[in-house]
């Protein structure tokens, strides 16, 4: 069934020219015989190629059919002779792909390379009858196409019709009505030229690059990437031309002295999606990642299908397994890691302020600046009054004094003496967790040096939570979930002493890494040994807060003043920590005699307790500045990038298993392409450049055909995808070629390219399919209609905000959150959930919600969005009632019918007539017809009066959604409207574009 | 023009641009008893017709449960022998762990029914049916954590992006209603509320067409996602909607001669009518007091790993062709003792409960019940080991999973595993093995139940997968 339904379309297509190899006789080839006659020589049963020219020749008798053995098996009646074999899982040839064969060896059996990977030539423009009809070069390649199949072009579609369509297309939304008084060529003109246009065309591209706000793997944590979303709007929005937004993104980093913009650009390929799952082992995941971006990126811009040579070669094309790890190779070189962090970005990531960011940081530092410069310019008050201050020490009681900012616990043990059993539990003690700052201070004497200091965790070796232990006698620090794999473990180099008293200090930053622990003995800090550094998990414990025990251990000796602070002290701060003697001892002790320690130890008290006012503000003043820029510029987004600091060997795997090396490979193209010029370099920027030399026979095609399928609805070659054998060939390829020239000469001008297809005739003809039409060309290849589908998931809740008034149009910034239905985050994964928007977050572009992998926002992919899970060039629609419920329920459609609803009523003039026809045109831009009027009049009659009956049922339709209603129309009236205004949205021409 | 429509949408179906769809998961209920589906699909005389898969999502542990292992009391406390690990990978949480002590279970085991199954203390339901139930000790799996591990078992293969074994059966199969889509998946997080999380992609319909997904039933909202209509909406006020909505769509319809918009009055039509089909189903108020008896009180509560076997039950009588459940919370790294015995209290007396219900409206012949998580758990313990607490890690080379109903022969025991219930000994089940099976079960042959995508004929067992014939009834 399902091969007849493809040839009825494939025999009047192509039944008036001469068999030709690539177009009718490889894709029989392919599907049924390369399996075992092709390019993969590991599932090769035979010695025979059917895949190149020198295998094929020895089973063909050109022009004479019967005596090619190939012909001869294929027509064979001995089922144990007749190609393919049952066993091969293959269907037998039908009589057309067998008559094919025969013709085509009849004809001389003329072989080709496979049609895309020789480099388009750009054709003439065919001669056709009507020559009124083309208004630029894409017409005649259609009209010649459809003069030979004696099909008459259609008329071209009304004008609103049309408007609306070129609108959707470009901008996503439909056009405002000032729209329509422009010429054609105006509007497409200020359409291209719209901010709109830009978020359209990255919606597509986003899917292309798996582009997501989450991991997607497992817990499916969030990250941060929508710097490099905008980054690609901005593009669209310049008109950068293609080949820099490829070289840009692939290999941004690489150019000289990259720009931010530019290192922005690679984060490209570190979408694809990354596992935080504990326990994974992570060169697996490692692997995973490069294969994506070396998969990814042949799909993008060449349109094949590289991954499956990953495991072996290839089995339709001539791709070999070496091919795969070559171009696998380009992308192995990133310093990134198998298990990721599970709460935002992964190395190698860099800081990616917007323009607004480097404004607000310029004028913070400013403030900081300012706040130092007054700060110095107290110095000499400061030191006056301190000397004052001292000088009335003299006579003063004893003043014993440590740093107390931040300070939370603060406990001596009474006795201080621990005997290996003893423990001294603290309440309330703050819960450190791995973002929480803090510095431990405490005094130690110990007697074995083996045993616990300080503790907030489960009683028992390796547990989850913080300890300060003694092993071995060296300061040992262990904190985080897990011991074997989610935790961070250092101790000193040096030994702490036995038998004396020694001031131990350990302050943590708070930023993850032990890097930023620092271990002080009697205030000079120590050389520590990093033994495990990935903290990179919640672990706080319920545990008490424990001295003299933890990780199981106990504590022998005497264990003084404890205390915790909540921040990390400075060096310097730490340093007069351990000093004993009193303030007023060292005030006694002449200033130039001080030491520096003592020198601070005793303005630190000063500023901390007696210092007049304004010196304490200015100082508070400065501390606070410093801190509102640090937590500001700790917000700053941050985006993953490419980066090839580590290179690494790369070598085929085997069966495509991570640890399975075979041979080693250097980066390259895959062997059957146009190789890399001498003299480029073999890394991604040469690969980038290689990708749009005009002289590569994929690229321009791969990407025109993607436009065509975004415009049309079906590619000029269906399969987006794969341009291989086991592709659709072209069903009009001097077109296809044509447009690829067209597009390279043009500098790779996407808005060109846009342009000339949308103002072409072919574009611009009605959708109307007449029954006669439909069953010749049922999927419009030939084009004798304009495109008629469904609006994509996006456009369709996009065009409900516009038409309704709600949408809110700001380009750019973190992504929002906008109306699901309850629970959905928690039923698969528990947590705190999903935590909608309240405000404009409701009404952005869908483009900018939020995109959590592995629970898509469901409106979006119940209307086929792709989940972004891996690489979708493809676009597709289905036809589902849950779409229907979701149009109709969502409490989305019902706040914009409401909203729509208001405008009818308001703006619509006084007659129900006259406000439907207002509706109608607001959503379709033309006037009902007078049934279609007639059909809506009745509705609102209905609901008219069922709303006065039940004036409560309209206030709870009104009440949906956060935006107020209009309390001055009358509530049974906006009910009804609200009906009528949501019957309008679901209508079939409204969701699409026709 | 439905002939012109029904070729139509064949044509498209082979690339993935599946437009029309008068033959899509729900259709037109006057038509075949049969919606949606492949012609020639099934390949041969299925023994099921449907199949209700109760997915335990962790990975419970196979040594406490099923797979009784008495020689563990001897070795307890001893390191696992190199000559049983053979240099098989651990996962990152326990690979660098100074030690490898084996634990045995602390429950005790027992052979029941005439077939003689051990199970374990913890199962007393379960034990009860032993001899419904067919247990294949010998499950192995590729994958050593959750999400490549599930993700392996639902799709065949461990990366994202295939389809679930659902969207097949989907695809090719169709459902037996026009009121309720072919594949429906429920969720229960277990009582701990913790556990492995889920992901849409286990019931996704990778590059099959998306109306071949799972559709969800929810225990909180609607139970199908945007199901009810819209307060101050009523079911009345809905028809006279969809009746001018039809209408003015029939306008459409002539004017632009597109078979989608045909399609699209059939689905508004179709989803009015799960308004009130989905609703009738989820209600329970109608089930007598025995079958809360049987299945326990648990089922009046709605998200319940019972509330949802009993659903399982009402789907699978009205025609649902994959009914999935995953019950969250069987990864017992620690604190097994405290924890396992919970989830076997969630899941034991409902998941028996439906294999009896089903044996007793006679509808246990054509359904095929699995019971089963994603791999199994290490005999050697991971983190503390005291007198009352221990862990067990992630262990891939052998688990337990039960079998009943729809062409299984019942009361077997399939494949053994070795003394420290770490290496298959006997009969190996690998996971495309069991999807082959499954298929079989439907009367499809697994490698005939191909899509093409990329170029390339994709199928549910991948590459391999042979079907285990001495699991079948004659």
């Amino acid at each position: 069934m399902k091969y007849l339904a493809s040839l009825a379309l494939l025999v009047p297509l192509f039944a008036a020219a001469p068999v030709e190899f690539n177009r009718d006789i490889r894709p029989i080839l392919s599907d049924k015989c390369y399996t075992c006659h092709g390019p993969d020589p590991g599932h090769r049963l035979s010695s025979l190629r059917l895949d190149i020219a020198e295998g094929a020749k020895t089973a063909i008798a050109a022009g004479d059919p019967g005596a090619s053995k190939l012909f001869q098996r294929i027509t064979s009646d001995n089922t144990g002779k007749r190609m393919p074999p049952a066993y091969a899982g293959k269907a037998k040839l039908s009589a057309h792909e067998i008559e094919l064969i025969r013709s085509w060896i009849e004809q001389g059996a003329q072989w080709q390379q496979h049609w895309s990977f020789i480099a388009p030539k750009r054709p003439g423009l065919p001669a056709v009858k009507v020559k009124s009809w083309p208004k630029n070069a894409i017409d005649f390649f259609v009209l010649n196409r459809l003069e030979r199949e004696q099909l008459k072009p259609s008329d071209e579609a009304r004008s609103a019709v049309l408007a609306r369509r070129v609108a959707l297309d470009l901008t996503g939304l439909p056009p405002s009505p000032g729209d329509l008084t422009l010429p054609y060529e105006a509007l497409v003109d200020r359409l291209l030229a719209s901010p709109r246009y830009a978020e359209r065309m990255a919606v597509r591209w986003l899917d292309a690059a798996r582009y997501a706000d989450t991991n997607g793997y497992q817990t499916d944590g969030p990250r941060e990437m929508w710097r490099w979303r905008d980054w690609v709007i901005d593009a669209f929005a310049r008109n950068m031309p293609f080949d820099q937004f490829t070289v840009e993104q692939l290999a941004g980093d690489l150019l000289p002295n990259p720009t931010l913009p530019q290192r922005i650009a690679t984060a490209f390929n570190r979408n694809h999606r990354t596992s935080a799952e504990g326990g994974i082992v992570e060169e697996e995941f490692r692997v995973e990642y490069v294969a994506d971006r070396a998969e990814t990126t042949a799909t993008v811009w060449m349109g094949v299908t590289l991954g499956c040579a990953r495991c072996h070669d290839h089995k339709y094309d001539p791709f070999k397994q070496r091919d795969f790890y070559r171009m696998f190779a380009f992308f192995n070189n990133v310093p990134d890691r198998g298990l990721v962090y599970n709460f935002g970005n992964e190395q190698p990531y860099l800081k990616a302020p917007t323009p607004e960011h480097e404004r607000m940081l310029a004028e913070l530092d400013g403030n900081v600046a300012e706040a130092e410069q007054h700060w110095r310019s107290l110095q000499p008050a400061l030191a006056k009054a301190q000397r004052t201050w001292e000088k009335s020490l003299a006579n003063a009681e004893p003043l014993d004094w440590t740093i107390e900012g931040g300070q939370v616990v603060h406990a001596t043990p009474k006795p201080s003496t621990f005997d290996g059993q003893r423990v001294v539990e603290v309440g309330d003690a703050p819960r450190f967790d791995y973002l929480d700052p803090y510095t431990f201070s405490v005094w130690l004497r110990p007697s074995s040096p083996n045993g616990a200091i300080l503790s907030r965790s489960e009683d028992y070796w390796e547990a989850p939570g913080y300890m300060l232990l003694l092993k071995n006698g060296k300061l040992r620090l262990h904190e985080g979930l897990r011991f074997t794999d989610i935790s961070l473990r250092l101790e000193t180099v040096e030994p702490v002493p036995l038998n004396q008293w020694t001031h131990i200090a350990v302050t943590y930053d708070g930023y993850r890494k032990a890097k930023g622990v620092h271990v002080y003995f009697n205030g000079v800090e120590k050389t520590t040994r990093v033994e495990f550094d990935e903290l990179t998990y919640p672990f706080s414990s319920s545990q008490p807060f424990r001295i003299g025990a933890g990780g199981g251990l106990r504590f022998t000796g005497e264990i003084g003043d404890v205390r915790l602070y909540n921040v990390a002290l400075t060096p310097q701060e730490i340093a007069t920590l351990p000093l004993r003697e009193s303030i007023n001892a060292i005030a006694a002790i002449p200033e130039s005699e001080r030491t520096e320690v003592q020198r601070d130890r005793l303005t630190f008290c000063f500023l901390d307790r007696f210092a007049p006012t304004e010196l304490r503000e200015a100082r508070n003043h400065l501390i606070g500045a410093r801190k509102i820029r640090q937590k500001y510029y700790d917000a700053i987004p941050t985006v993953m990038v490419m980066s090839d600091a580590a290179p690494r060997e790369s070598f085929v795997l085997k069966r495509g298993a991570y640890d399975a090396h075979g041979d080693r490979v250097t980066p390259g193209v895959p062997e059957v392409l146009p190789q890399l010029a001498p003299g480029v370099p073999a890394n991604r920027l040469g690969l980038a450049r290689w990708i749009v030399d005009p002289a590569n026979p994929l690229t321009a095609r791969v990407i025109v055909n993607r436009y065509w399928q975004m415009l049309f609805g079906t590619g000029l070659v269906k399969t987006v995808d794969d341009f291989g054998s086991q592709g659709e060939w072209p069903a009009n390829q001097e077109l296809l070629d044509w447009l690829a020239t067209e597009f390279v000469s043009s500098g790779w001008n996407v808005k060109h390219l846009l342009k000339v297809m949308v103002t072409s005739a072919t574009y611009r003809q009605s959708s109307n399919a007449s029954p006669e039409l439909l069953q010749r060309d049922p999927e419009n290849r030939l084009l004798a209609r304009g495109p008629r589908a469904r609006l994509s998931a996006e456009m369709i809740r996009d065009q409900a905000l516009a038409i309704s008034g709600l949408l809110v149009e700001k380009t750019g910034g973190p992504s929002v959150k906008p109306y699901q239905p309850a629970g959905l985050w928690q039923e698969l994964s528990g947590g705190g959930g999903y935590r909608r928007d309240h405000g404009e977050g409701l009404y952005r572009r869908s483009l900018y919600t939020y995109w959590r992998r592995t629970v898509t926002p469901p409106a979006m992919a119940l209307f086929d969005a792709p989940t972004r899970e891996t690489c979708t060039v493809r676009e597709t629609r289905t036809n589902t009632p849950l779409q229907a419920l979701n149009l109709m329920n969502d409490e989305t459609y019902i706040e914009a019918s409401r909203k729509f609803a208001e405008r009818m009523v308001a703006e619509g003039g006084a007659s129900a007539e006259s406000r439907i026809e207002y509706g109608w045109k607001l959503a379709l831009l033309e006037r009902p017809a007078a049934r279609q009027s007639a059909v809506v009049l009745k509705a609102l009659r209905q609901f008219e009066a069922h709303y006065t009956m039940e004036p409560r049922e309209a206030m709870d339709l009104l009440n949906q959604g956060d935006s107020p209603w209009n309390r001055s129309m009358n509530p049974a009236e906006l009910a009804a409207y609200s009906g009528v205004a949501s019957l309008i949205l679901n209508m079939d021409e409204v969701v699409t574009k026709q | 023009m439905n002939e012109l429509t029904r070729r139509h949408f064949f044509g498209r179906s082979a690339t993935g641009i599946g437009i029309a769809a008068l033959a899509s998961m729900f259709q037109d209920r006057a038509r075949a008893e049969r919606t949606g589906g492949l012609e020639g699909v099934p390949h041969f005389a299925p023994k099921a017709r449907r199949v209700i898969y109760l997915f335990q999502s962790g990975g419970p542990s196979q040594m406490e449960l099923f797979d009784y292992k008495p020689k563990l009391r001897e070795y307890a406390g001893s390191d696992l022998p190199e000559s049983i690990r053979m240099g098989q990978r651990l996962t990152g949480m326990s690979a660098t762990q100074s030690s490898f002590p084996v634990v045995p279970s602390r429950y005790r085991f027992q052979q029941h029914g005439q077939s003689g199954a051990w199970v374990s203390e913890l199962m007393p339901h379960t034990a009860r049916i032993a001899d419904q139930l067919t247990f294949v000790k010998s499950m192995h799996t590729e994958a050593i954590n959750h999400d490549p591990a599930v993700t392996f078992l639902q799709t065949g293969s461990q990366i994202a992006g295939r389809p679930s074994i659902g969207a097949w059966l989907s695809y090719g199969l169709g459902a037996e209603t026009a009121d309720l889509p072919a594949f429906v998946v429920m969720i229960s997080p277990g009582q701990g509320g913790g556990g492995q999380p889920l992901y849409d992609r286990l019931w996704g319909s990778g590059f099959l067409p998306t109306r071949f997904q799972g559709v969800k039933f929810r225990s909180v909202g609607d139970p199908v996602l945007y199901l009810s209509n819209p307060p101050g909406f009523s079911r009345e006020l809905r028809r006279e909607y969809l009746d001018a909505l039809g209408e003015l769509n029939r306008i459409t319809a002539a004017e632009f001669g597109d078979p989608e918009t045909n399609t699209r009055i059939a689905q508004y039509e179709m989803a009015f009518r799960m308004q009130a089909s989905v609703p009738e189903l989820t209600d329970l108020s109608k089930e007598p007091a025995s079958t809360f008896e049987l299945y326990g009180a648990d089922a009046r509560t709605p998200g319940t790993f019972a509330a949802n076997c009993l659903l399982a039950r009402r789907l699978a009588e009205r025609g649902v062709r994959f009914i999935q459940l995953f019950h969250r919370d069987w990864d017992h790294h620690g604190n097994l003792p405290r924890d396992l015995p919970k989830r076997c209290r969630e899941t034991d007396q409902a998941a028996a409960a439906l294999v009896t219900d089903l044996k007793q409206r006679g509808m246990l012949d054509d359904t095929l019940v699995v019971w089963g998580g994603e791999f199994g758990r290490t005999v050697y313990c991971q983190g503390r080991l005291t007198e009352s607490d221990y862990g067990r890690d992630h262990h891939p080379r052998c688990f337990t999973v039960w079998m009943a109903g729809g062409g299984i022969q019942p009361g077997l025991t399939h494949g053994e595993t070795d003394d420290y219930c770490y290496n298959v000994t006997r009969d190996p089940v690998h996971v495309h093995d069991l999807q082959a099976t499954i298929l079989h079960c439907l009367g499809i042959d697994h490698t005939r139940l191909t899509y093409r995508s990329q170029g390339r004929d994709f199928r549910l067992t991948d590459v391999s997968g042979i079907v285990v014939k001495a699991l079948l009834r004659a």
